[in-house]
């Protein structure tokens, strides 16, 4: 938020009004998070149902987002702390709805999955990995609305917890496969969902360097911290 | 954030403003000698909502904008015709008194220009001329609201009685749309009323006419694309003595329908 008013109070209130729209969006996103991942290891098909039905309300307000960051560069013309405000909007705004999209998507995995036989312990552990990004991305909005790039940053190299718990889960699917061929289909539904979430984890990253980016102006030139890369054997 | 409050500010920020009409233009021709300025310009100017005329240098605009006091009357060689509603009334039917009109429809003009008396009575002249006061604490009130709708008071309630001139720029024009707004006006005419001040105070009256907006029609000629689209709910686009379009502010300066609207305010034809 911008350090002190403008003189025409109108540009405040559009300010205002598009990150109050991305903080609601947010809210949305975290929530669809929470319950794509509850939904799946509760095997609870209405959740998952109510997830996917969920993911249009994202998506509008992306548009409106959109459009509304639009007219105020068309009206406004910001420049300097108000440009940078506006310009993360959009691309905060399609990060989320991105995540969103991963939610959806692993509700209707969960679906698919829940007609099979359960894996042993499978869903807890994508649970807590959703779980994970969902606290990434309830403290880079906190940041966002905060204006505090410290904060961002943290969020950031977080990131790499989720990559680990990626890999790892990995490699227990593969187990899982090999032990008993009946497992491939759920793991193989399973496998996508982790790589969504993992995904999910990215996005919050590229919201944490946006934030970093409305505070200081400038991007993070140092390369984040990333976990090896899944055994390709 | 609750639902209801962001659905406020979403109304606030959205708002086209009013939809009564305020002034109705129809068929208006306006020719000074030979020269045909405003050629069958119909609009409607909508009620508690700021209208903008926006258009290159000899387009039309001011002439249009002066139209609708009457403030071509005092040029010999103009001759307007066509059909200017105010609430409905025909502003040049021959019984309207021009007077009284203009003390209905108040101009502020594009260099700050008070009359070299005080600040009280700069404000004071028109509703002393109407009648408006019955009393000298009438007239004081009077002064003393209009200064505050004006964004003036706290600067000027010191100094009532120094000379309206001695003021700074920006606030000799928050003056005299002080002295505009004291006759108890439904609409404000603005003829470039920025173009003389510099970018803060320009802000401030950007501020203020935002404010007026919420009692009175306001009309502003800008030679500035930006501060139309900043201040504006609606805004008439005029070339060549054409009204070309004429719409929301939002979709003339996102989407606008007409190529030479696009071509003027992206900077491609003067």
């Amino acid at each position: 938020m911008p350090t002190s008013e403008h003189i025409v109070s109108s540009f405040d209130r559009d300010l205002e009004g598009i990150q109050g729209l991305i903080m609601r969006m947010g809210g949305l996103v975290e929530e669809a998070i929470s319950d794509a991942a509850k939904a799946l290891d509760t095997r609870d098909v209405e959740l998952a149902q109510k997830v996917r039905a969920g993911d249009a309300a994202i998506d509008a307000l992306d548009q409106t987002i959109n459009e509304e960051a639009a007219n105020i560069i068309a009206r406004r013309q910001p420049i300097a702390r108000d440009l940078r405000t506006v310009l993360t909007v959009f691309r905060i705004s399609n990060n989320l709805e991105r995540i969103g999209d991963y939610a959806k998507n692993i509700a209707k995995r969960s679906e698919a999955i829940i007609e099979h036989p359960p894996v042993e312990g499978t869903g807890a552990s994508l649970r807590r990995m959703a779980r994970q990004v969902e606290l990434m991305l309830k403290d880079v909005l906190d940041a966002y609305i905060q204006q505090d790039a410290d904060k961002a940053q943290d969020v950031r190299e977080r990131d790499i917890e989720v990559d680990q718990m990626y890999s790892a889960l990995f490699r227990e699917y593969l187990t899982f496969m090999m032990e008993d061929p009946r497992n491939i289909t759920t793991c193989m539904h399973l496998h996508f969902m982790a790589k969504n979430i993992e995904r999910m984890g990215d996005h919050a990253t590229s919201i944490a360097e946006q934030v970093m980016y409305l505070v200081t102006g400038e991007l993070p030139d140092d390369e984040r911290p990333k976990a090896n890369a899944v055994p390709m054997a | 954030m609750e639902d209801t409050d962001m659905n406020d500010m979403l109304m606030t920020r959205n708002s086209v403003g009013s939809e009564d009409i305020k002034i109705s233009a129809r068929h208006v021709q306006v020719f000074y000698g030979d020269t045909h300025a405003i050629k069958d310009v119909d609009v409607d100017i909508n009620d508690k909502t700021v209208t903008a005329f926006i258009g290159p240098s000899g387009c039309g605009k001011s002439t249009f904008l002066r139209c609708l006091n009457r403030m071509n009357d005092t040029i010999d060689i103009a001759r307007v015709e066509g059909e200017i509603l105010l609430d409905g009334e025909d502003i040049y039917d021959k019984r309207v008194d021009p007077v009284q009109l203009r003390a209905k429809v108040g101009m502020v003009f594009q260099k700050p220009n008070p009359f070299p008396k005080s600040i009280y009575d700069n404000v004071a002249y028109g509703p002393k001329i109407h009648g408006l006061a019955k009393s000298k604490g009438e007239l004081d009130e009077i002064v003393e609201k209009s200064l505050r709708r004006a964004a003036l008071w706290d600067e000027a309630k010191d100094r009532l009685d120094q000379p309206g001139t001695g003021l700074s720029g920006g606030q000799q024009q928050r003056l005299c749309i002080a002295r505009a707004v004291a006759t108890n006006p439904e609409v404000l005419l603005m003829d470039e009323p920025c173009s003389a001040l510099d970018p803060i105070a320009t802000a401030q009256v950007e501020e203020l006419i935002d404010e007026l907006r919420e009692n009175f029609s306001v009309v502003i000629v800008t030679h500035s694309m930006q501060q139309a689209a900043r201040v504006s709910q609606k805004t008439a686009f005029f070339h060549l003595g054409n009204l070309v379009e004429f719409d929301d502010t939002t979709k003339i300066f996102s989407n606008p329908e007409d190529p030479r609207t696009e071509s003027y305010i992206t900077g491609r034809i003067g």
